[in-house]
């Protein structure tokens, strides 16, 4: 391969790492504040998919503004969800078995909700940008979409980033992330801002799931390759940090983007190379999630800040 | 003779020196106290000594034998226990059934379900919980969960036991007999180190104190050669200040 | 044994070999093919549920993975018996691999605590999944035949399930009573406080998901067998590792009995309420889910109250008070969720 091909496959890289993030922000957010691990992401990310391709079909909205408008419908939703099952959970500082079952539970039924409304045949969004690319040079062509796609997610991470340091809310949020006894004796509204954080990660599952509609075919059980990409993201970012997930984000699509292109080394009487036939390219996402956990567990962030750990 | 040989070990959590290079030595069947200021590292020289840290540097020897940065369930089986300042039962177990635990996967390391359930019995007994053997353990009070606590790490027939702040939140009745109880342990032959804040209980009990300070030992000697050292006075209450009753 | 004090102890003691005389005893009786398909694969699944039972609920450690060893029990049964073994030894085979593969998974995985163990067999499954899609030996996602030269005989089948849920129970019965059994409900409530108490919490851990993993290998394999034909994308499916966590979730987590009641019960939704009413397949098992966590954590064996319910229900089924029966367990379950939201505020 060319240096230039490789270029080409570096930016593709770093426009699927921005959908990425966007993807797995929501999870981390939910994780740091309330210690679940929100399996049912994966359904809210196949809702926001449909309800993109809902929009579009029926009143011809443009997808990207659909995404957009999934922002605040999938808050309301996620604030919904956390009032009737999520809040009966009981409080702990690690994510519990019943937190994990009642999200995958909940994950289940909106699959079958998937089910029952959509069918089981792949949809897929196509528009005028799908298909046009933007040509840099002779070697180089980016699809339309996966330009805006990245911009759109860009904007919502950095939007993301102010309410987390700017607002309120926020600021309740980091509290509670970084000590929930302390934050709730300063008078953080602990069930309060549980909630809002809820509807918050369910807002970007539902607009990065509009996203990736865009740029991939779907169906009910969509959101499942991308929950397992989302836990290696936030495994990767430390769990709890938001900039960590784009740091997480980027190494994931690199990977993947190059897992199949670069020859790798083996030994077997004498070095050799071999190409990872495209068919196994599922793994790297699975088998980088082990690896991580097992070399690092506190993520990729956690070699860089080690904080202060009492016995 | 000394059981245990600690030689210039050093913890940093982060860049920040927990401990840094405390030596010493605990002689065969002894009780001998560590005393410090709160964030002195006392618990963190347990914590290390225990095998719940990896050193950062230092060595620790049993019996003249390496074990720095060894798991702790090895070291039980080498006959070195501790109980932990903030109690940790297995809730959802039975009094005995806590202390069964111990006498199986203990140094005694007991096959039998009867034989354990009897040592257990025994343990119990030595701390008073006897009657309390088949209850839950999330009813216990304070006091009783602490001398659980205890009971555990004596299940276990260790040679050298670490006890870290048992009698914290206790009432006088309660340290007194905790002392006594000590004093027993000790004459079956065990070597206790034993922090406390307890002022009281610790200069009637230890037959040796050493003192922590920042992470660093300030003196070391008998009870009532560390109440007249005046870097230990110092350190607990500044300096120029007149001797008064020291706190708790 | 030591003789049981009260009327319940005796009960526990003679229940088990009441019921497995009955199921032993049952084709006697010449009941329909398709009663003994649904016992046998109520007993195939309480024998993987039980497996997992050990680890997940004995020990605490809650694995997404099972489908790992399911599948390896099936295609290792499926291999040998096409290199011309006895299913029987197959079986062994299949249990042997599972054991081997926990080893690989466990020693890495085991280092890891709560949320990351969990997300961490999630992804080892999915891995699993891929490269046996992708292997000669399976057959790659196309599937796998075993053919037999004997005609098919669903007694043997029956048999084989019968035995091996058996296997399960005594299994289950002498780890949860030995010191071993112990060792694991150290490890599930503090496993600290374990390894001070001289409990490997490493080595336990891999010795128990061992067991785990033979258990539900031998289950693979005598689903493998009578399936006659299978595929990746179905037994190390995500979905068959989901299958087999239910079941003593559903049943009673922790519990020696919890995972037989919770296989019956999910076979019972399966055959009935998921065949008839297809679309809503998942939706009845993530409903179920949701309302055993929220309402009842300890699973339905514990439920006491659930059971009185059922009943009434049942016998409202018959004397046409259907809907009142209904009312009152909804009644029942929103009470709970008021008490539950108590104890929330009183924390």
């Amino acid at each position: 391969m060319t240096a230039v091909e490789y270029l080409d496959l570096l930016i593709k890289a770093l426009l699927l790492a921005g959908v990425y993030a966007a993807m797995a922000v929501g999870m981390t957010v939910v994780y740091g504040v309330m210690k679940i691990v929100n399996l049912a992401h994966a359904g809210f990310l196949m809702l926001g998919a449909y309800f993109s391709f809902e929009l579009f079909t029926r009143f011809h909205i443009d997808p990207i503004l659909g995404a957009v408008l999934a922002l605040p419908v999938f808050f309301v939703f996620g604030m919904l969800v956390h009032w009737v099952l999520v809040r009966w959970l009981p409080k702990s500082d690690t994510p519990t078995l019943a937190s994990l079952l009642l999200m995958f539970g909940f994950w289940l039924v909106l699959q079958n909700v998937g089910y029952a409304v959509w069918g089981n045949e792949d949809q897929s969004i196509l528009t005028p940008r799908t298909l046009s690319a933007v040509h840099i040079g002779d070697e180089i062509s980016i699809p339309k979409v996966n330009l805006v796609v990245f911009a759109a997610a860009v904007v919502c991470m950095i939007l993301l980033e102010i309410v987390f340091h700017r607002s309120w809310f926020g600021r309740s949020m980091r509290a509670l992330i970084q000590n929930p006894y302390a934050a709730q004796i300063v008078g953080v509204d602990d069930q309060r801002t549980s909630r809002m954080t809820f509807g918050l990660g369910t807002a970007f599952a539902g607009f990065a799931g509009a996203l990736l509609g865009m740029l991939y075919s779907f169906s009910p059980d969509f959101g499942r390759p991308f929950l397992l990409r989302s836990f290696v993201i936030i495994v990767l970012g430390g769990l709890e940090s938001v900039s960590g997930v784009a740091l997480g984000a980027i190494v994931l699509a690199i990977l993947e983007t190059f897992s199949t292109v670069v020859p790798l080394p083996w030994y077997w009487h004498g070095w050799h190379t071999f190409y990872l036939p495209p068919s196994y390219q599922p793994v790297i996402p699975f088998a980088l999630l082990v690896v991580v956990l097992v070399i690092m567990p506190k993520g990729l962030a956690g070699l860089f800040n080690r904080k202060w750990k009492t016995a | 003779m000394s059981i245990l040989e600690v030689e210039k070990l050093t913890k940093f959590f982060g860049g920040v020196a927990a401990l840094k290079e405390v030596s010493f030595d605990i002689p065969e069947n002894q009780i001998c106290g560590f005393i410090g200021p709160n964030g002195a590292g006392k618990t963190t020289l347990f914590s290390v000594i225990t095998g719940a840290h990896r050193p950062s540097g230092g060595t620790v020897q049993l019996h003249g034998k390496d074990i720095t940065g060894m798991d702790s369930a090895s070291l039980v089986k080498r006959g070195v226990a501790r109980t932990h300042q903030v109690v940790r039962p297995f809730k959802a177990m039975t009094v005995l059934e806590n202390v069964q635990v111990a006498v199986h996967y203990g140094r005694r390391a007991v096959t039998r379900t009867s034989h354990a359930r009897e040592h257990a019995m025994e343990a119990l007994r030595l701390v008073g919980l006897d009657q309390k053997a088949n209850q839950i353990a999330s009813v216990l009070s304070l006091g009783e969960q602490k001398r659980l606590e205890v009971a555990r790490a004596l299940a276990t027939a260790p040679e050298l036991l670490l006890l870290d702040e048992i009698c914290g939140g206790l009432t006088g009745a309660e340290t007194r007999s905790m002392m006594d109880l000590l004093h027993r342990i000790r004459e079956g032959g065990t070597t206790i180190m034993y922090i406390e804040h307890e002022m009281k209980a610790i200069m009637s009990v230890c037959d040796r104190i050493t003192v922590l300070n920042f992470g660093q030992k300030l003196a070391e000697g008998k009870p009532d050669e560390i109440q007249n050292d005046e870097s230990v006075i110092e350190a607990y209450l500044g300096k120029n200040t007149f001797r008064s009753a020291p706190r708790a | 044994m030591t003789r049981p004090a009260n009327v319940s102890g005796w009960l526990r003691l003679i229940l088990p070999w009441t019921l497995l005389a009955a199921l032993l005893l049952l084709p006697v009786a010449r009941p329909s093919d398709n009663l003994i398909r649904l016992l046998f694969l109520t007993a195939v699944y309480s024998t993987a549920g039980l497996g997992w039972n050990l680890l997940g609920g004995m020990a605490g450690q809650v694995s997404f993975g099972f489908a790992v060893f399911f599948g390896l029990g099936a295609y290792t049964t499926a291999l040998l018996m096409h290199a011309g073994h006895s299913p029987y030894f197959g079986f062994i085979g299949g249990a042997s691999i599972a054991m081997l593969a926990s080893f690989f998974i466990g020693l890495p995985t085991f280092r890891l605590r709560g949320p990351y163990f969990v997300i961490a067999t999630i992804g080892v499954t999915e891995a699993v999944r891929v490269i046996m899609n992708n292997l000669d030996i399976t057959g790659g996602a196309s599937g796998y035949r075993i053919a037999e030269d004997k005609p098919f005989n669903p007694l043997e089948h029956y048999y084989t399930a019968i035995v091996a849920v058996a296997l399960a129970v005594l299994v289950s019965t002498i780890i949860a009573n030995s010191k071993f059994g112990l060792a694991l409900r150290a490890i599930k409530q503090d496993q600290d406080a374990a390894a001070d108490l001289g409990v490997n919490p490493f080595t336990t851990k891999l010795w128990i998901h061992a067991f785990a993993a033979g258990l539900t290998g031998i289950a693979g394999g005598i689903y493998a067998r009578r399936a006659g034909f299978f595929y990746p994308g179905d037994v190390f499916a995500f979905q068959t590792g989901i299958n087999i966590l239910l079941i003593p979730v559903i049943g009673g987590i922790g519990t020696i009995w919890g995972p037989v009641l919770g296989g019956v019960v999910f076979i019972i939704v399966e055959e009935t309420i998921s065949a008839k009413y297809q679309d809503f397949h998942l939706m009845i098992y993530g409903a179920l889910l949701i309302l055993i966590v929220l309402v009842e954590p300890g699973g339905l064996i514990k439920s006491k109250h659930l059971w009185v319910r059922l009943g009434k229900l049942l016998i409202g089924l018959f004397t046409g008070e259907t809907w009142k029966a209904l009312f009152v367990m909804i009644r029942e379950i929103l009470r709970k969720l008021r008490f539950l939201k108590a104890q929330h505020i009183e924390e």
